[in-house]
C-alpha cells in the first residue's frame, strides 16, 4: 500500500492522502484557478514543491533561513482582549498591551490599532479615543503601527445606514435605483475613511489598513479607491495597506470603473494594479477556501492566485492568511500543520513580499 | 492566536527580535519589494540580507545603533527615542516622531 | 428558416445578452417551430443556468443577472399566454431564505437569495438577524418547500441547528428541507445537524435547491 500523508480538509478535517492523489489534487486546485483567472497554472516543478512541502514529516514547516517575509498583523490588538464572533481569546488587557505583546513578545512585523466593531464608519462617534490609543501605542512602539478596520460599504444600507439596501432593490427589479444606493453609499465610505484617517495621522498613526475592500461588491471597492487615492494625495509618506476581502470582485454594481477598468469581475492580478494606481503602498490578495475541497486543492489553487497578483503587482504583495483564505482550512483554530505549509509555500513558490 | 504566531515561526522576520520592523518600514514607506527592501536595510546596517532575521546578529546590532531590543538595557531607547534612530539609520520619515518633534518645538 | 438548434442556440444567447426586446423577438421566432414549454426549458431556462454560471466566475454581474431574469419572465408570459391551462409552466417551488438571529450579515444571502428568484423559485427573503421562529412562522405562512440558513460567525451557527429544532417540534420536519450556508458553516456542520444539505456558494445553492425540491 503506498504511503499516506496527514493532511487537511478545507475545514480543518483530518484526511490521509498518497503521493499520486496530492499531485492530483494540487494539479486539479491550479487549473482551477488559472480557468478562472485566466492566469498560467504552476509548473510541473513547482507543484512537485509544494508536494513537498505538504508531504513533509514534521508538524510544523518553515521558510528556508533567508527567505522569511515581513508579517504584518491586522486587528491582533483585539485578539488578545476581544471577540469578534470568530477570533478573539478574551485576555482582559488593553489595547496596548495588545499591541505590545505581538511586538515584544510575539516578534509581529508591523501591528494594527482597531476598534472593536472593525468597520470605519462606528469609528466616527468615538473617534477621540481611537486617537487617545493611538498616541499612548506610538508612543511606547518600534515596530509601524496601523490604524485599521474594514470599509464594511453594507453599514450604509439600511437598516444600519441612510441608503436603501441596494440587495432589496435588485430583487424588486429596481436596479436603477440600486445603482445609486451603491454609489451615494460608496460616497459616504470614502468621506467618512478619510475623515477617520485624518484624525488618526495627526494622532501620529503610520498609516491605514483597508482589511477586507470589497466584502460588500465592487461599489465597496471603488469607494475604498477613492479614499486611498485621497489619503496618498494628503499624505504623501501615509502607509497604505489595501487587503482584499474576496478572490474575485462581487458585481454588485458591475458598472462601475476605476481608471477606466470595470472592477466587477476582477481577479488578484487585476485588482492590485488598481490598489497601486490608487496609491496603495502594499496590497493583500485574497484567495478563499472552500470547504469541501482538499487542503492540496485549496493550496494548489492559492498559490496560483497569489503567484499571479505578485507577478501583476508594481507594489510588495502581502497575501491574506488568516481563517479561511490563502489555502488555511475554515476553522476557529486552523491546524498548524496545515498554516506553517500554506505559509511556506506562499513565500517560496508565490514569492510573497509578506503576509 | 495560534495562527498569527504560527506565521510569524514559519516565515515571519520576527520584528524587532531581528529587524523584520525595518524592513517592513521600507516596504510601507518606500513601496520597496521584498529583495529590494532587505538589500536596502542589510546595506544601511553593514550587515548581509540573511542576518536581518538572525537574533545573534540583530540583538548586539540593535542595542548598538539604539534603536529598540527587547530586553531591558537601562538608559536604551524606547518607542519614539528608537524610532527617530530608525528614521536617521534609514533614511526615511515616520510620522509619530514627526508630531513629537512638532509637540516639542 | 432556422434549425431547431439555432432557434434553441438564439434564445440561450438572448437570456445572457440581458435582453428583453431580443428574447421576446427570440421567443416569437421560435414559436412557429418548437413547443412553447420546449422554448422555456431548452431555450430559456438553459440560458439562465448559463447566466448563473457567467456570475460565478465574474463575467457577469448582479443587475446583469436580474436583467436576465426579468427578460426570462417576459419571454415566459408570452408563451404561457398561449398553453393550455395545465401545460402553464409550475412554480419550482417557495422558499424562505434569511440570515439567523444575532448575525447582521447580509450581503452573501441577498445573493442568493436573488440567483434563486432568478432561478425561478419564489423567495421570500427575510433580512438578517431574524429571530428563530420568524423562519418556521414564515415557512408556515408561504407553504414553503424549503428555508435556507445563513450565518456568517461561528457563534450564530448553532441558529441553523435551532430553526431544525423547531420545526422538528412543529412537526413540519418533514415537508420543509432546509439549507444551510455562510463562512463556517461546512458540509460536516450540515451532517451534524442533519440539513438537508450545504452550499458553497450562490450558484451551488440553486443547484442543491433545484435537486431538492423538484425530487421532493
Amino acid at each position: 500500500m503506498a504511503t499516506e500523508y496527514a493532511l487537511r480538509m478545507g475545514d480543518g478535517k483530518r484526511i490521509f492522502l498518497s503521493k499520486e492523489k496530492i499531485l492530483e489534487e494540487l494539479e486539479a486546485g491550479s487549473a482551477d484557478a488559472a480557468d478562472l483567472g485566466e492566469i498560467p497554472t504552476l509548473s510541473g516543478n513547482e507543484i512537485d514543491k509544494v508536494a513537498e512541502i505538504l508531504m513533509m514529516p514534521g508538524k510544523t514547516v518553515s521558510v528556508e533561513q533567508g527567505m522569511e517575509v515581513p508579517v504584518t498583523h491586522d486587528i491582533g490588538t483585539l485578539r488578545i482582549d476581544g471577540d469578534q464572533g470568530n477570533s478573539g481569546v478574551g485576555i482582559p488587557s488593553s489595547r496596548l498591551v495588545g499591541c505590545m505583546m505581538h511586538e515584544r513578545a510575539f516578534g509581529a512585523d508591523t501591528m494594527e490599532l482597531g476598534h472593536i466593531d472593525y468597520s470605519y464608519k462606528p469609528v466616527k462617534p468615538v473617534i477621540s479615543n481611537e486617537c487617545q490609543a493611538m498616541e499612548v501605542c506610538q508612543q511606547n512602539m518600534i515596530v509601524p503601527l496601523f490604524y485599521g478596520a474594514m470599509p464594511n460599504m453594507g453599514l450604509y444600507y439600511t437598516p444600519d445606514g441612510p441608503f436603501e439596501n441596494p440587495g432589496d432593490l435588485m430583487k424588486a427589479f429596481k436596479i436603477q435605483e440600486a445603482w445609486d444606493s451603491m454609489e451615494h453609499s460608496a460616497e459616504h465610505l470614502t468621506r467618512d475613511t478619510i475623515w477617520i484617517m485624518q484624525k488618526l495621522m495627526a494622532s501620529g498613526s503610520d498609516g491605514v489598513n483597508f482589511d477586507t475592500i470589497g466584502a460588500a461588491g465592487d461599489g465597496d471597492f471603488f469607494g475604498s479607491l477613492h479614499a486611498i487615492e485621497a489619503l496618498r494625495k494628503e499624505f504623501p509618506n501615509i502607509y497604505i495597506e489595501a487587503g482584499m476581502a474576496g478572490e474575485c470582485v462581487l458585481g454588485m454594481h458591475g458598472e462601475l470603473k476605476y481608471d477606466g477598468t470595470t472592477l466587477a469581475g476582477l481577479w488578484p492580478h487585476q485588482q492590485a494594479p488598481l490598489a497601486a494606481k490608487a496609491g496603495a503602498s502594499v496590497f493583500g490578495p485574497v484567495c478563499n477556501t472552500n470547504t469541501s475541497k482538499t487542503s492540496p486543492w485549496n493550496l494548489g489553487r492559492a498559490v496560483t492566485f497569489m503567484k499571479a497578483a505578485v507577478k501583476a503587482s508594481t507594489i510588495p504583495c502581502h497575501v491574506d492568511m488568516g481563517m479561511g483564505v490563502g489555502g488555511i482550512p475554515m476553522l476557529e483554530t486552523p491546524p498548524i500543520d496545515a498554516v506553517t505549509r500554506a505559509s511556506k509555500a506562499m513565500v517560496e513558490i508565490a514569492g510573497v513580499d509578506g503576509i | 492566536m495560534g495562527m498569527p504566531i504560527s506565521h510569524i515561526m514559519a516565515s515571519g522576520m520576527t520584528g524587532i527580535r531581528a529587524a523584520g520592523d525595518l524592513v517592513a518600514r521600507m516596504e510601507f514607506s518606500k513601496k520597496m519589494r521584498i529583495g529590494e527592501a532587505k538589500e536596502y536595510v542589510a546595506k544601511k546596517l553593514g550587515v548581509e540580507s540573511m542576518d536581518l532575521s538572525d537574533e545573534h546578529v540583530m540583538r548586539e546590532l540593535r542595542e548598538e545603533l539604539d534603536i529598540g531590543v527587547i530586553t531591558s538595557v537601562a538608559g536604551a531607547a524606547k518607542g519614539i527615542a528608537a524610532k527617530m534612530n530608525i528614521e536617521k539609520l534609514l533614511d526615511t520619515k515616520i510620522n509619530s516622531c514627526d508630531l513629537f518633534r512638532k509637540q516639542i518645538a | 428558416m432556422a434549425s431547431k438548434e439555432e432557434l434553441i442556440q438564439e434564445l440561450t444567447d438572448a437570456i445572457i445578452s440581458c435582453k428583453k426586446d431580443r428574447v421576446l423577438e427570440a421567443v416569437e421566432k421560435a414559436k412557429g417551430v418548437m413547443e412553447p414549454s420546449e422554448i422555456i426549458e431548452k431555450g430559456l431556462a438553459a440560458g439562465m443556468n448559463e447566466v448563473g454560471t457567467l456570475f460565478e466566475r465574474g463575467k457577469l454581474f448582479l443587475p446583469h443577472v436580474m436583467m436576465a431574469a426579468d427578460a426570462m419572465t417576459a419571454g415566459v408570459q408570452v408563451l404561457e399566454a398561449e398553453m393550455p391551462a395545465g401545460e402553464q409552466k409550475k412554480k419550482m417551488g417557495v422558499i424562505v431564505n434569511g440570515t439567523v438571529e444575532g448575525d447582521v450579515h447580509d450581503i452573501g444571502k441577498s445573493i442568493v437569495s436573488t440567483m434563486l428568484q432568478s432561478a425561478g423559485f419564489e423567495v421570500h427573503d427575510i433580512g438578517r438577524d431574524v429571530p428563530i421562529r420568524d423562519f418556521v412562522n414564515k415557512a408556515k405562512e408561504v407553504n414553503a418547500d424549503m428555508i435556507g440558513l445563513s450565518a456568517l460567525m461561528t457563534t450564530t451557527l448553532p441558529g441553523q441547528k435551532e430553526v431544525i429544532e423547531l420545526l422538528k417540534e412543529e412537526g413540519m420536519r418533514d415537508r420543509v428541507k432546509v439549507m444551510v450556508g455562510g463562512a463556517p458553516a461546512t458540509q460536516a456542520w450540515a451532517d451534524k445537524i442533519s440539513a438537508d444539505c450545504y452550499a458553497e456558494n450562490a450558484s451551488e445553492a440553486v443547484a442543491k435547491a433545484k435537486e431538492l425540491i423538484v425530487k421532493k
